[in-house]
Order: structure tokens, then sequence, then C-alpha cells
């Protein structure tokens, strides 16, 4: 990745937010980089969509510090130089695609042009269509024309391809990539690990409010490579987790589940330790995986600050 | 400005094109006077009289149900929560929205006193009709608020529900169908809480229409329903942010 002098577009600092007791951000502090594709990847819950209202100004933090673009989150100039896809927000099902897109522009300083953006975010086909009657993959499309309108400095997308199709989702994928092209900064959150992997130049992994990993794409996939063993064995924990290769062990009810770096040769001990094991499952570590492995970790939180000369 | 426009000009468009929405709340008020206030009744004082209240009940309709339900409607879907994110300017979505039910609540009313005139045979002087009319859509007022305030608390379906029972409610109970005078003493107590019972007698007091009026009385209880109606709909505009 390549250092820029330039700061970065979003810093929090022992940022925490609260929903009455629940604690959705725990003192987290994140900064994001300057350019390219940063994914915010975590569970369903776990805080990235918080951090991101935050950022964008509907939810003010309990406490902490955050700065958005070297200002204040929710004012109406950086409202200008940010764009946004949320999460859950669907647009009026009786406008068509052109008219939403005619409203917004109304909306920026210096948007592009309405049928510019029309075809570079591919909506031709169905920009004089009714909102309600495009299908989920067009309705983010005509969501994502909305968020780059104002040729914005920064980009949220908040789990921008949740419930598409896979064909669907390769498609937004590669706006997302000509986007980023372009030099706009963009933030994506997304709980699907392979989305991270094939957009980010940069995972930042949340857990319960917190940044408890952060690194490429490769850095983060080492911490989850392997496999994840799960058999019936009479086998106790301790002696799992001698076996080669093994991260860690967990066992629940009959069942023995082992986390390692090397299945084939885990297995092969596994196997001559146990010859009675029985219904045994071998699979890719699933983000869950990860995220107990990263959880068990003891803190090395390598949050590498780029973020210049911020005061 | 420009934005603004446009705003108005989407919610025109959302408007019409919700046509199985907006057609009854158009039709009725037009349909029950034709049929209550000059067919039935024989034009005459009657068309008169309920010329004003209905005129009420017209702009009501509009009111509750593109406030009550629109809002709740686009507040559910998390497109308040969008346009909060990006840099619309934070009033021209109510003000569009305030405009396009101006706009409809006129063309409720139109209809409205071509019939009376043409066929109930009431007669007014022209400065009378000007002020009958801006009467009728200075009501809209309370009833945007109070659209409002359900529009910002109720889910989508609940608000379709709730407006009808409002918007019945206070077309009954406040005297817009038939005056309070023949409803039973108790009916004609709770009448006083009603804003549209205000309203009405406040455009009957404009029509001169037959019975006692009080318009000091009856606008100073409207000032005050209005203020507290502000207050209602601030409060909920608060709380659902």
């Amino acid at each position: 990745m390549t250092i820029t002098n330039q700061p970065s577009p979003l810093v929090a600092e022992k940022l925490s937010h609260y929903f009455g007791k629940k604690r959705a951000l725990n003192s987290i502090n994140i900064a994001i980089p300057s350019t390219g594709i940063t994914a915010l990847l975590g569970a369903n819950g776990a805080g990235k969509t918080t951090l991101i209202n935050c950022a964008l100004g509907l939810l003010k933090p309990s406490s902490g510090d955050l700065r958005v673009l070297q200002g204040k989150a929710g004012t109406q100039a950086i409202k200008q130089q940010i764009g946004v896809m949320l999460q859950d927000a669907d647009l009026p099902d009786l406008l068509t695609a052109r008219e939403h897109i005619t409203l917004f522009s109304t909306y920026y300083s210096n948007p592009i042009n309405i049928d510019e953006l029309i075809k570079q975010c591919d909506l031709i086909e169905f920009a004089d269509t009714r909102y309600r009657k495009l299908s989920g993959g067009q309705k983010r499309r005509v969501q994502f024309a909305l968020a780059i309108l104002g040729r914005p400095k920064l980009v949220f997308l908040d789990e921008p391809t949740t419930g598409l199709d896979i064909d669907a989702r390769r498609v937004l994928w590669n706006t997302i990539r000509e986007l980023s092209s372009t030099g706009t900064t963009i933030v994506l959150t997304t709980h699907y690990l392979e989305e991270a992997d094939a957009l980010a130049d940069r995972i930042m992994v949340i857990d319960r409010g917190q940044l408890i990993a952060d690194g490429s794409a490769n850095e983060i996939r080492k911490v989850v490579s392997g496999a994840v063993i799960r058999c019936e064995s009479n086998l106790s924990i301790s002696t799992a987790e001698q076996l080669s290769g093994v991260r860690s062990a967990n066992r629940s009810g009959r069942y023995l589940e082992v986390v390692t770096n090397n299945g084939t040769e885990t297995l092969k001990e596994l196997l001559s330790k146990d010859p009675k094991l029985s219904d045994l499952t071998v699979q890719k570590p699933t983000l869950e995986n990860a995220f107990t492995q990263l959880i068990n970790t003891p803190k090395k939180q390598s949050t590498r600050s780029n973020q210049g000369e911020l005061a | 400005m420009n934005a603004f426009i446009n705003e108005t000009g989407a919610e025109l468009l959302k408007a019409m094109r919700a046509i199985e929405f907006l057609l009854p709340t158009l039709v009725m008020p037009m349909s029950f006077y034709a049929l209550f206030g000059v067919m039935l009744s024989g034009a005459g004082k009657n068309a008169i009289y309920l010329l004003a209240t209905y005129g009420v009940f017209a702009v009501m309709g509009p009111s509750i149900f593109g406030f009550g339900v629109g809002v709740a409607n686009e507040r559910d879907r998390g497109w308040l929560q969008l346009k909060r994110a990006v840099p619309a300017p934070p009033l021209a979505y109510i003000g569009a929205k305030l405009l396009t039910t101006l706009f409809f609540a006129a063309t409720a009313l139109l209809p409205i006193y071509l019939i009376a005139g043409f066929f109930g045979g009431v007669e007014l002087a022209r400065g009378t009709w000007v002020s009958l009319f801006l009467m009728h859509l200075l009501s809209v007022i309370p009833f945007v608020l109070l659209g409002l305030t359900l529009g910002f608390t109720l889910s989508s379906g609940g608000a379709v529900a709730f407006s009808n029972i409002v918007f019945l409610g206070l077309s009954i109970l406040g005297g817009l169908w038939f005056p309070v005078t023949i409803f039973p003493v108790v009916m004609q107590k709770i009448a006083i809480f009603m804003p549209s019972y205000h309203l009405g007698e406040l455009a009957l007091s404009i029509v001169n229409a037959p019975g006692e009026h009080t318009p000091s009385t009856n606008l100073m209880a409207i000032t005050v329903m209005t203020l507290l109606l502000t207050g209602l709909t601030l409060f909920a505009w608060l709380r659902q942010r």
C-alpha cells in the first residue's frame, strides 16, 4: 500500500455509542486510509452501521472524537462531499430512476450530468421505469447512482450487496471498483468475507464495537486460513490442542471442533489418536471462526495510523 | 429554491401516481355534498350550511392521509433517513408536501363550490366566496400537523388504520357531515374538543349560515389546538430521529 500524506478522511478516537444500555461502539479507534477501498468487516450487530451512521451525522456519538473529512460529521458542507448508500433505505416506489436522480441532483453544488450518470451506472434500460418495478439489483444500482451523483470524495456503502444474487453482486462490485479507480475513497461494510476479499485494499474487522484486526486482505486471510474439523470424538480438548497445526479446540456435547492451520496433518494425527471418531466434517473456516480466533488472540491491534497531522 | 421546486414536483408526481389513494379523498367529499347537501335536502339553507362544513371535510383528506400515510411510509422505508444523510434542505420536503396538499385541497374544494353554486342555489358575494376559500385552505394547517404526528409516530400500516379513524372521527364528531345540534348533548360536548368543529363553525360564520356562531371563541380554540399540535409534531419529529 502506498503511503500518502493525505489525512485520513475518517478518524474516530475512543468513539462510543450506546443504544440505551447496549453498547454499539466501544471506545473504538479507527483511521480510514485516504485512498482505495476499505471494508469494515463484521457480523451483524458488530457496530459497523453505527459507525457509519455516526460519520453521516445521523447518530450523535455518546462520547469520543470523530472527524470526517477534517470536519464535523453531519454539517451541510461535509454532506456535500460525501456519498452514501444506506443499509435499509428504499426510495419511493412511484418515481423513476431518472426522477430520483433529478431530485437529488438539486441537492449538490456540482452534480454529475444526469444523462452521463445514467450511462455511467448502466441504468439506461430502466431509467424511466418506476422504482417499484425494478429488481433488487437494479434498485441498488439506482441507490448507488444517488451516492456518487454529487462527485463525493468519500463514499459510504453500507451492506451494498446484501440480499442480491451472485450476478447482481458481481455487477455492483465492478461498479464499485470503477468508482475507486477514479480516486474516490470508499468505505463499505459487509459481513461477507468474500466481498471484503474481492473488493477491499484494506480490511478492518469490527467486533462488539471494537476494531479487532486491521490489515490487507491477505493479512486478514491468513488468520482465517486453514480448516475447521468437526467430529464425534472422546478426545479431550487439551489433547486436541497438542496436535500439530491446531489453533484452537472446542467441545460442544459429543462433538469436538478443531481449528487448524494445516487440515491434512491435523486430521492424520487426529485419526491415529482416536480411531473410533465418527461423523467427520472438514470445512473452510467461517468468518465466525475467524472472529473466535481474533477475539481469543491477545490484543495485537496493529492500528496503522496514517492520519497525518491531525489536531 | 431549485431543490424546493423539484421536491414539490416529485411530491405531485407521487401523489398523482397513487391515484387509487387520491381519488377517494377527492371524490368522496364532492359526492357526499351533492347527495346530502343538494339532492336529499332540496337545496337552499342546508346547501349553504353543508357547503361550509363539507369544505372543511374536503381539505381534511389530503392533509391527514398525505402526511399521515405518506410520511409514515417514507420514514418506514428509510427514505427520510437517507434524506438526512444527504445535503437536502431540511424543510424542503415538508414544504413540498404542504404545497402539494394545498393543491389537492383546492382540487377537492372546487367541485363542491361549483355544485353549491349551480345546483344548490347557494348565492354568496364574491368576497364571501374568496373568504370561504381561504378559510377552507387554512383549515389544512391543524390537520397537516395531526397527519405529521401520525406519520412520525406510526408504521406505515398503522398510519393507514389510524388516519382513517382520525379522519372519520373528526368528520362525524366535529359535525362536518351533520350539524352537532342534532346530536345528543354528550356528543355536543365532545365536539368542542375537535379542531374540525371549530373550523366548521368559523366557515359557517363566514357564510352567515343559520344558527348561533361565536367566531372569536372558535378562533381562540383553534389557535390553542394548533399550537398544541405544533408541539406534538415537534416532539414526534425529535423522537423519531
